[in-house]
């Protein structure tokens, strides 16, 4: 297709904004008459909340209020608000803590340096229980009891399975078995959760906060606080990160709005970094058993997985980390028979919930180094089992899911290439690679919104510049830059004339948010569908000036309203909007559009694809990896910004390998022991590899203009490859993420040892 | 409410004064990277900062075969120092590689020292180097050998009222070739997992060891001389056999911890290998120094 602004390379339309400082971050709210929150937070993993006497910080000077759970309406939260077994969780707890940082109680004062004095002298009695701090231990009959009436812990379970597995084993000729441990992560977001929380006399409230979904924290925050929805407005212009932490109710947004109906004054909560390490939430750690059976030649016959999930005190997306693994665990391959079982446990640590790529990198890290374990094994060659049995165009997941494009085939072939380019390697070099799929729009719908999953209104003003109201959250990651890209492909005007308003609940229309990979599909369908029908309206009246032969079509492209076929009659699209305005009695042209999946399968309607190759250098005396070249080849469908495409290829490489090789959060009694940016190793620009994309253009039906997801999937192959990578190098496999030097050598004295 | 005074005298006499006044109520910052850091974790509470940045007096770096470094120089100042780069590459090597820019144009090597911490990038040269630390108070001065100066983690010989004011460090010997390596997960802005800092001067024949001096960060509850592995290579032909024995030497006189930054037996792991490799990096240098 020919196009005149998707797939030209552009900076964000909020980029001018953000490096000259002029955006602002809910942490620049500032509203007259405000005041500063501070949480208390259970020094103890597991214990009984006795008695809070708040007496002593009440009468220091300054300090205007302490909430404790008892202010609250002690509603148990969650985000999957479907299913209420699954919403355990009373941001101010008024029984028991369940983590070291879970907020106990919190404060209101004229100064963030009084409101912290004031946590001082809140006294807090507590009767310590026993606690349990891996989901290994936490299933054994004797564990203490997390949450009461939940045999061994285990709070969600999942089966996924389809063929016939038991058939399939008996075919094989070679079975592997093998465990693995995945870590968690920290989402780590430039912006820390934060909140500025507004009650006013007139019983409604107004609440600033970095979130992934204004629209989720607007119908969270009305369900604790018995508010109407519409009394809840939630305002997010710009996020400092998400990443997947930032769309549960957190407590800088819980916290700050009961204190703020409490005092009928504005309250503002940010999170210190260490308060975002030890009580946000983090990436689901897991443990991972594996079996696979397959067929001398490679083909893969049958597959058995369960996964123990680390979940923490509390629910929040865990059901959805479970299913989620437990899918894309068989991607991007075809099983005859497949099993997965998954089960979720609680801990006494901090709470689990999605992350970027969400369970998926974990099960391609699993999945993919027992595939190469495999190929060796049976000296196979590793690209080519991949071949043999990867997904292609139009195969359908067996009672789960239809694929409509794929081009995985083609990205081996390029990522086949550039490995033959290399040669020959010197010692302890490798190159790694790995498979991945994901979806490019999640459908679960635990929510229960009664609303279209995506929604977008496109208003023309008299002078042709078109305002788009969309409910989709930017976070970083660009989407207001793609959905105008979308709303002026479609409405033939340039990318100049489209202003984009969302992260405001009184002014956009609902939409499910930031997550799933969702926007670019869901949102921009429903972009689609509003600019196409405002632009119908202004065909409709260019069509009756120009009185054409009625067989002509009419168009819009680059300001230019013209007869399809004849480009070169036409009219100005300034004049066409001017002159229609007038002939609708003065009204703008409106459109409005929207996006709800119908029989799309289980979890998304389109998915996209890639291959990654990772070349490092093992230091055999150290154990330390270099990274040295990262080469994806990556369907996506059609690219929508190039531009933004390798910020979100080059973000997600960042973030995997830090995954990979660097990041973890040690937990030791309960105590989070690194929760601050020197101990907690982010990766740094000098320690990436060199990265380059090749793209795979395939054209997804579903997709708007036939794009996919790009932001996501791209962060599920990187700890594979490096697992592989390690394994090409030097010969041993690294069963447990992160890779650190320490295990490295570890393995490599134990294979000398053999 | 929790809040400091902050002072800023404007000379080193004033300072010591204050000192006086305050006692242990008072702090001393520097560059402050690691005073605020503190402050803010609640490790320390002063109720008196006194400042010395930018104090002319402690800022100055002397090159005059041997080498005298005020108290008060940035590492940044270090790191773009040519003569260091030259003629104590040791130094240039852990200053170059110690935090961000950021970092390096506001800490000192004055506050790396006293902050005493097991480490402290600048430690292990300063030690191989036999650096003298001049120390005033308003009593006078007195000098301690940098190896006698570390008594425990964030803990030295500094009494209260005192305060360093410059390191003195004797010309190396002839034929002298030195170097820190320092092994950690990312390569910038990291905290050392050990620190090694070797320097050989050598005979003549540039082969046969006249002097060797190795320290070590991280290895004991402060930053050490490796003695044994010294007095081992003193006197043999150093090449990569020799260099081994001492890095196993080296690893067996450390006592490291197990932290979440690295288990002990990986610390004296990575000990072994750099004794080794940092070693070797001398003889290049020595060799490099002899030629030209
Ligand atoms: C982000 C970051 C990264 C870092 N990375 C590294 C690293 O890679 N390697 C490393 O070694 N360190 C690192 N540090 C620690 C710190 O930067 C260094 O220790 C620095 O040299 C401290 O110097 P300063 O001038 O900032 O000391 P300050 O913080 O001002 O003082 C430190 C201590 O020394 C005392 N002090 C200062 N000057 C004197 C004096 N003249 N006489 C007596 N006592 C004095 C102070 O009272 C205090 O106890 C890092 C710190 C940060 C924040």
């Amino acid at each position: 297709m020919k196009c005149n602004v998707i797939n030209t390379p552009v900076h964000n339309v909020d980029g001018i904004a953000k490096v000259t400082g002029r955006a602002t971050y809910t942490f620049d709210v500032t509203v007259p008459g405000m005041l500063f929150g501070k949480i208390l937070r259970s020094p103890h993993p597991h214990a009984r909340i006795k008695n809070i006497d708040a007496s002593a910080a009440l009468a220091l000077n300054g300090v205007r209020a302490v909430v404790t759970g008892k202010d609250t309406l002690g509603i148990k939260q969650g985000i999957w608000r479907r299913y209420k077994e699954l919403c355990d969780e009373q941001i101010l707890p008024l029984e028991k803590v369940r983590y070291i940082g879970e907020p106990v109680a919190a404060v209101a004062a004229d100064t963030e340096e009084i409101a912290e004095q004031a946590l001082d002298l809140i006294e807090v009695d507590y009767e310590v229980l026993p606690a349990v701090y891996d989901p290994m231990e936490a299933i054994k009959k004797e564990a203490p009891e997390i949450h009461e009436g939940f045999e061994r812990n285990i709070n969600v379970t999942r089966h996924i399975e389809w063929g016939d597995v038991d058939d399939a084993f008996d075919e094989a000729d070679y079975i592997r078995e093998d465990w693995f441990r995945c870590s968690g992560q920290a989402h780590a977001c430039m912006e820390t959760r934060c909140a500025v929380a507004s009650y006013t006399a007139d019983g409604k409230l107004a609440v600033w906060t970095s979130t992934q979904s204004a629209y989720y924290h607007q119908v969270l925050l009305a369900d604790v606080l018995g508010l109407k929805e519409s009394d809840v407005r939630v305002i997010a212009k710009y996020v400092g990160g998400g990443f997947g932490g930032k769309f549960e109710l957190d407590a800088a947004q819980f916290c700050s709005s009961v204190l703020s109906m409490k005092l009928c004054k504005p309250v503002k909560i940010v999170f210190t970094r260490e308060e975002d390490f030890i009580a946000s939430k983090r990436r689901t750690p897991m443990y991972y058993y594996v079996r696979t059976g397959v067929k001398k030649d490679g083909t893969f016959l049958a597959r058995e997985a369960r996964v123990f999930t680390d979940g923490g005190a509390y629910t929040g997306m865990g059901a959805t980390a479970l299913y989620l693994t437990g899918f894309f665990h068989s991607f991007p391959y075809k099983w005859r028979g497949y099993r997965h079982d998954g089960f979720r446990v609680y801990t006494n640590t901090l709470p689990s919930t999605s992350m970027r790529g969400f369970g998926t990198p974990h099960a391609t890290y699993c999945s993919e180094l027992q595939i190469d374990l495999i190929a060796k094994e049976l000296g196979l060659d590793r690209i080519e089992i991949r071949r043999k049995n990867g997904h292609t165009p139009n195969y359908e997941v067996p009672g789960q899911a239809t694929i409509a494009s794929c081009g995985l085939e083609q990205c081996l072939d390029e990522i086949e290439k550039w490995i033959k380019s290399r040669g020959e390697l010197p010692p302890n070099r490798g190159i790694g690679i790995s498979s991945y799929g994901f979806m490019s729009g999640g459908i679960f719908n635990r929510f229960d919104t009664p609303y279209s999953f995506s929604s977008a209104v496109v208003t023309i003003n008299y002078d042709g510049k078109v305002d788009l109201h969309v409910g989709a959250q930017d976070i970083g990651q660009g989407s207001n830059t793609t959905l105008a890209i979308i709303c002026a492909e479609d409405l033939g005007v340039r990318l100049e004339d489209i202003r984009v308003h969302s992260g405001d609940t009184a002014e956009c229309p609902p939409d499910l948010g930031a997550w799933g990979s969702r926007q670019t599909l869901m949102a921009g369908n429903a972009v689609k569908m509003a600019a196409g029908e405002a632009k119908r309206q202004l065909l409709e009246f260019a069509a009756a000036q120009m009185s054409p032969n009625i067989v002509y079509d009419l168009d819009i492209k680059d300001r230019w309203v013209h007869l399809a076929g004849r480009p070169e009659r036409g009219l100005d699209y300034f004049e066409v909007v001017k002159k229609a305005l007038r002939g609708k009695d003065g009204q703008r042209i409106m459109g409005r559009g929207y996006y709800t999946p119908h029989r799309k399968g289980m979890i998304s309607p389109a998915y996209s694809y890639g291959v990654q190759a990772l070349e490092i250098d093992v230091d055999p005396e150290t154990g330390k990896i270099k990274l040295l070249n990262c080469v994806t080849a990556h369907d996506c469908g059609q690219p929508i910004n190039p531009l933004g495409l390798t910020g979100q290829l080059e973000g997600a490489i960042s973030m995997a390998a830090g995954y990979g090789f660097l990041e973890d959060i040690p937990i030791e009694d309960g105590m989070v022991m690194n929760p601050n940016l020197v101990d907690y190793k982010l990766i740094r620009a000098p320690d990436m590899p060199e990265t380059e994309v090749i793209e795979i253009e395939t054209y997804e039906p579903e997709g708007p203009f036939g794009a996919k997801e790009a932001g996501e999937g791209l962060t599920n192959p990187t700890a594979a490859a490096l697992a592989t990578a390690v394994l090409d190098a030097v010969g041993v496999p690294i069963k447990e993420l992160p890779i650190t030097p320490e295990k490295v050598l570890n393995a490599l004295k134990e294979k000398k040892a053999q | 409410m929790r809040t400091f005074e902050y002072l800023k005298p404007a000379s080193v006499n004033k300072a010591l004064a204050l000192l006086d006044l305050y006692g242990d109520q008072a702090k001393l910052i520097a560059g402050g990277t690691d005073v605020m850091v503190q402050w803010k974790k609640r490790i320390i509470s002063p109720q008196v900062l006194i400042s010395l940045r930018n104090l002319a007096e402690l800022s100055f770096i002397k090159f005059g075969g041997g080498l005298e470094i005020g108290a008060g120089t940035t590492h940044r100042a270090l790191e773009l120092s040519p003569e260091i780069r030259e003629h104590f590459p040791v130094i240039h090597d852990a200053v170059s590689n110690l935090g961000s820019v950021q970092v390096r144009n506001s800490g000192t090597i004055g506050g790396n020292i006293c902050n005493a911490a097991p480490s402290a990038d600048t430690a292990p040269p300063l030690l191989v180097l036999d650096t003298n630390v001049r120390i005033a108070s308003t009593k006078g001065e007195r000098t301690v050998a940098i190896r006698d100066f570390f008594r425990g983690p964030s803990r030295t010989v500094l009494q209260t009222g005192e305060l360093v004011t410059l390191f003195s460090i004797p010309a190396p010997l002839p034929r002298t070739g030195m170097a820190y390596s320092k092994h950690t997960r990312r390569k910038a802005m990291d905290l050392p997992i050990v620190g090694v800092a070797v320097l050989l001067s050598f005979e003549e024949d540039l082969k046969t060891c006249r002097k060797a001096a190795i320290a070590l960060g991280v290895a004991a509850p402060t930053p050490m001389r490796a003695a044994n592995a010294e007095a081992f290579l003193a006197g043999k032909p150093v090449d990569k056999t020799t260099l081994l024995e001492a890095g196993k030497i080296a690893s067996e006189e450390a006592s490291p911890r197990t932290t979440i930054r690295g288990s002990a037996w990986y610390r004296k792991e990575i000990i072994r290998v750099l004794v080794r490799r940092t070693g070797l990096i001398c003889m290049e240098r020595a060799k490099g120094a002899a030629r030209s």
